[in-house]
């Protein structure tokens, strides 16, 4: 009874009358006695409550705050930063043999799980893969407290490009935040799973879903939009983390009032439009499916937009701006104050939406608050966060060749004319495939050695660039796309990275691409799974192999660790599919299918199969 | 005599068209292309006039604008993709998509290229069209059945939803607008649009912006076009739902 009291205690201070009703509806259910002891007790928090008000006004502190404690994980990436990294030291180099599986359970979805669960106090919450299921787990007795599984346009798992996959749920004060594929954001009540709001921030009959984990910053709920292929107008959207309403939206492309780079941005004004031909911005692309990250003290959010809208180059000539871009905006207004573009006139496919890792680094020795990002198109980039100023751009794979270098100066591309793709030419052997040197699947920092160890794909692909046809009342597209392992014949490899020179200092090859993201540990030790079906523990100073244990399925989630009871655990959803496993996600099985395009991962079906499980280790 | 000429010219709007490929066009004024020229003569203040030529003889459509067009007979061709190759394209005044059609008392489960489904029907597509390059790279074509409608002056689309009705295929993957005019006949047919995807790692386009086709040197006259399909669009756009054209519009957005 003391622990309900405590919730609904805990769940009445700073809560809003459509809150409370439904707090008030659980107190129908014990006795009346409870409810007027409850009322009571709400009246002598009031005190309490204008105290928690007062500390409201940053709550952002608050759940930065709260990422602090190492035995909880209460955003995706660990902390506002995304470094995934974690203090806890129970599990060790040495004794990491002898982890085991302390339990598991089906998350009931069986398509690609690309998330990670959150744990805040003796609570676990996390999403599946399409239908999207979110489960509140109590870890005091392992009993599933509520679950909730949102009712979907149906019509939004035939549009989404990839898979059905989903990237997990956000947390703030008491609310649970998930986002459907099919466009709609879902506030929970973080106690019994009850919707508190919802808003639509995507329409699947115009192509537009969404995978991507929401971020909850400074009582916003930052929520970006997947379906660059059907040239969807990319933007990010904050809605009041509150009720729900729409705080402002960014679009990626458009003029100034549009793209929000108004007064406090430092770049090209409206250039949202004329690094266009005509209109054709309004199907620019440039979509939010990554992971967004957040400098509490520069007070300044960044995020990577897509590839640009139509897949034919020639089609939109100029830079194509703001695609493949990193925005740094503020939270509270979405104006951008800087924004620096990676791949202009994109020719490959190459997404600029992996995930922006900040971390307070040497770079060519020198102390610097950065923001390091693994882009699709082979480089490791390392920005001056504050500024956007570009401070070290290396290939994190040396197979990469669509570009020798980036220039220092401008921050372009000197693009090899080589693997220039033109309408109408089929050129061969560029590195990497589409699928980039990396997809969404995110780093992690380990302070004790100074690496970023990130998780690689290793293909190379043929590409004959679009030109539209019309065969008498037919159209059609010449272009042809094929993909196939890099140099050295595997597909993926995790690397550590120096970001101190740009250098890679060990590489672990992996036979299918690195699918699947990292935790550092502080005792140096690295986790990771495979779309193989293995997860492993690594040294993160050698990359030496320390430990694996074949999962259910593939892997391409990202796993988290945590403390319960004194004991520390590991945990990670077990489920393959994406874009690197959809030949087997859509059934697609027969390695002679794909005989057009192959598919880099057509024979994934020799080593695992589909169905999510969320699997937690211990000693 | 010149300059009357001149004149004359500067006051037709000189449409370049097939005399017999409905729902598309027909000398007989019919087909939707017909339609959308009338339209756009009205608004650009010219008189229509027609140059007819096959586009479905011998060299196909690239022959037709070698023989009309490029032989500057006539200016405009009404229906074109947006961006095609070795042509000037205004905007795009419409965007459609390719789609699955099939009974609807199959209830098939069929929302994309990649629906298992289509490994146990029996399909029937156009040839050289996406449709065909999406069916081989999943292995679909042997036992599928191709067509080539664009390839015979007197095929009717209608014919893929003939085949429908008599069970010789199970599920016929086309050009939208090409059957949207026929499916009025069909109430017991279905069609489910064929979403882009790039389930088989390279990317797979069935949705297409269409425009108007004109010369590369043509600057005034796409202006002039382009000012029409802004200030008349929704003229347009009912044009083609009387021919049930169905739009696929990836422009909308949540505001």
């Amino acid at each position: 009874m003391i622990i309900i009291l405590a919730d609904l205690l805990r769940a009445v201070a700073g809560r809003t009358l459509e809150e409370l009703a439904l707090i008030e509806e659980r107190a129908m259910n014990i006795r009346l006695f409870f409810l007027s002891l409850v009322l009571v007790l709400a009246a002598i928090a009031a005190g309490v409550l204008i105290t928690h008000q007062q500390a409201g006004a940053q709550q952002q502190v608050s759940l930065a705050d709260m990422s602090t404690n190492a035995s909880e994980w209460v955003m995706p990436g660990q902390d506002y930063a995304n470094q995934r990294y974690s203090e806890l030291d129970q599990i060790t180099p040495d004794n990491v043999k002898n982890l085991k599986v302390a339990w598991m359970m089906s998350t009931g979805a069986t398509r690609g799980h690309e998330g990670q669960p959150l744990v805040i106090g003796n609570m676990m919450y996390y999403q599946s893969a399409y239908p999207n299921h979110v489960y509140a787990i109590n870890l005091n007795d392992n009993t599933i407290k509520w679950t909730f599984t949102p009712k979907q346009d149906a019509f939004a798992a035939s549009v989404a490009c990839c898979d059905l996959v989903n990237r997990g749920v956000a947390y703030d004060n008491g609310k649970v935040v998930m986002a459907a594929l099919d466009g709609t954001v879902y506030a929970l009540n973080a106690s019994n799973g009850s919707v508190l709001w919802r808003a639509k921030n995507a329409d699947p009959e115009a192509g537009q879903t969404i995978t991507a984990a929401p971020l909850i910053v400074k009582n916003v709920v930052l929520v970006g939009v997947s379906g660059g292929e059907y040239g969807v107008r990319g933007y990010l959207t904050a809605f009041n983390l509150q009720n729900g309403h729409r705080v402002w939206k960014a679009y990626s492309e458009g003029p100034d009032s549009d793209t929000l780079t108004q007064s406090q941005f430092h770049g090209p004004h409206n250039a949202g439009i004329s690094t266009w031909r005509g209109d054709e911005w309004k199907v620019g692309g440039g979509t939010t499916w990554g992971w967004y990250s957040y400098d509490p003290k520069l007070d300044l959010l960044y995020y990577g937009t897509g590839n640009p809208g139509t897949w034919n180059p020639t089609q939109r000539p100029g830079d194509n701006k703001w695609s493949m871009t990193i925005f740094a905006r503020r939270p509270e207004t979405g104006q951008a104050v800087w924004a620096y573009q990676m791949t202009p006139h994109d020719a490959w496919d190459y997404d600029g939406i992996n995930e922006m890792i900040l971390a307070d680094i040497k770079v060519h020795g020198q102390e610097v608050p950065a923001l390091v990002h693994f882009d699709r198109n082979g480089f490791g980039y390392e920005l001056d966060r504050r500024n956007g100023k570009l401070l070290l751009a290396q290939k994190f794979d040396p197979s990469v060749n669509w570009a020798t270098s980036i220039n220092m100066q401008t921050g372009r591309p000197n693009v090899n004319s080589r693997y220039m793709t033109v309408a109408g030419k089929n050129v061969t052997g560029i590195c990497p495939a589409a699928m980039g040197s990396k997809d969404e699947q995110p780093a992690a920092y380990d302070p004790t050695t100074g690496y970023f160890i990130v998780p690689t794909n290793h293909n190379c692909m043929d590409y004959k660039a679009f030109s539209v046809k019309y065969k008498s009342g037919f159209p059609f597209v010449g272009a042809i796309v094929k993909m196939y392992p890099g140099p050295g014949g595997n597909r993926g490899a995790v690397i550590a990275w120096d970001p101190n020179d740009g250098k890679i200092v060990w590489t672990d090859k992996e036979r299918f691409p690195a699918w699947g993201g990292i935790v550092t540990t502080k005792t140096g030790l690295a986790f990771y799974g495979t779309m193989d079906g293995y997860f492993k523990a690594i040294d993160t100073k050698t990359g030496a192999e320390l430990w694996k244990m074949k999962m259910p399925s593939g892997i391409i989630a990202n796993p988290i660790t945590y403390m319960h009871d004194g004991k520390q655990y590991v945990a990670i959803l077990s489920g393959v599919g994406g874009w690197a496993g959809i030949g087997l996600a859509a059934g697609l099985t027969n390695p002679t299918a794909g005989l057009g395009a192959v598919n880099a991962a057509q024979d994934l079906g020799r080593y695992t199969t589909l169905g999510g499980d969320l699997v937690v280790f211990s000693l | 005599m010149i300059l009357q000429a001149v004149i004359l010219a500067a006051s037709l709007l000189r449409v370049c068209a097939d005399p017999n490929y409905l729902p598309f066009s027909n000398s007989a004024g019919q087909g939707f292309e017909n339609k959308i020229a009338t339209v756009v003569a009205h608004y650009l203040g010219r008189k229509l006039s027609y140059t007819w030529d096959s586009m479905r003889s011998e060299g196909g459509f690239e022959q037709f604008v070698h023989d009309t067009l490029d032989a500057r007979r006539c200016d405009l061709i009404v229906d074109v993709p947006y961006a095609t190759a070795d042509l000037q394209t205004t905007k795009p005044y419409y965007i459609s998509s390719y789609v699955f059609v099939y009974k609807k008392q199959r209830g098939y489960d069929l929302t994309s290229m990649d629906s298992p489904v289509l490994h146990h029907v029996k399909i029937g597509y156009e040839t050289d069209t996406p449709a065909e390059g999406g069916l081989k790279a999943r292995a679909l074509t042997p036992g599928a059945l191709p067509f080539e409608v664009a390839e015979h002056p007197d095929e009717s689309p209608n014919v893929l939803l003939n085949a429908i009705e008599g069970n010789r295929i199970n599920v016929g993957i086309t050009w939208q607008p090409a059957i949207g005019y026929y499916l009025r006949n069909h109430p017991d047919l279905t069609i489910v649009t064929v979403p882009n995807t790039r389930s088989q790692g390279a990317p797979e386009q069935y949705s297409f912006p269409m425009a108007m086709g004109l010369r590369s040197d043509e600057g005034t006259l796409r202006d002039q076009l382009n000012r029409v399909i802004d200030q008349h669009r929704s003229q347009l756009d009912a044009v083609l739902k009387q021919y049930g054209v169905r739009f696929f519009n990836p422009e909308a957005s949540y505001d």
